[in-house]
């Protein structure tokens, strides 16, 4: 069964908000470490019209061209933020407010995930 | 959830790195009155696997400070030299203090994020229990 279109975004989102996460967590381990630049990934927008728009239409997650859920955001170096004298550009605060940012949108992730699979089985005649 | 499971690693890497800066710390701080004692730095590096920066980090080789120690003028001291002076140790306690503080607060923020890593990982799992 071809997975809905919402569910694939929902799950392109999650993914999207664990990848940074991910990049979050190596700041601030390395928040001070020397010479170490603070990174972050590239937007969801981005992230999700990169993979949909140039890809083909697939019927199965195995075909050629198809969205491919696992694939990971791209990284990039936080160009804006400020190095201090070591050469580091790790911010813990703002490390926080973007963790918190993943956060609500892994939420958010989840809740449209699971409010489709709601409906689906209400399709299915087995629903609340 | 790769992904997650990373970030727990990337964490505890994290808070590990905290400690032992916070154990060198404090070992300045018993060694505030030794002669001739020099206090230590922590070190941090990210670790290479592979060629490839793998975003945790571990406290890289022990270094000690080499500013001038303090000199202490007392002729009575079995250390002490013609002068009279003897060479104490170079550790400042305020700047132990603040050094600690901000290890403190380091490792609060890996601890915030190996909570929420968990916490998202519940989330999904709860999916499947439905």
């Amino acid at each position: 069964m071809e997975r809905p279109e919402i569910m694939r975004l929902a799950l392109g989102l999650a993914s999207h908000a664990t990848a940074r996460q991910s990049v979050i967590a190596q700041n601030i381990a390395n928040a001070n470490t020397p010479g170490y630049r603070a990174r972050d990934v590239e937007s969801f927008q981005q992230f999700f019209s990169d993979r949909t728009s140039t890809s083909m239409r697939a019927t199965r997650a195995g075909h050629m061209g198809g969205l491919d859920a696992a694939s990971s955001p791209v990284v990039t170096l936080d160009a804006r933020a400020q190095a201090s004298p070591d050469g580091n550009s790790v911010t813990l605060e703002t490390e926080m407010m973007k963790q918190i940012a993943a956060r609500q949108q892994h939420d958010k992730a989840l809740a449209i995930y699971k409010h489709s699979l709601d409906m689906l089985r209400t399709a299915v005649g087995r629903g609340r | 959830m790769t992904n997650l499971i990373e970030t727990l690693s990337i964490a505890s890497s994290g808070m590990q790195a905290q400690s032992e800066r916070l154990r060198f710390i404090s070992e300045n701080i018993a060694n505030e009155d030794t002669p001739g004692y020099r206090r230590k730095l922590a070190t941090f590096e990210e670790v290479i696997r592979g060629g490839e920066g793998t975003g945790m980090v571990r406290s890289g080789p022990v270094e000690l400070d080499q500013s001038d120690l303090a000199r202490t003028f007392s002729p009575g001291h079995p250390m002490a030299d013609q002068t009279g002076y003897y060479d104490g140790s170079n550790v400042n306690l305020v700047v132990e203090v603040a050094d600690a503080r901000e290890a403190q607060r380091s490792y609060e923020a890996n601890l915030r994020v190996f909570d929420q890593a968990r916490q998202m990982s519940q989330n999904l799992l709860e999916i499947l229990k439905r």
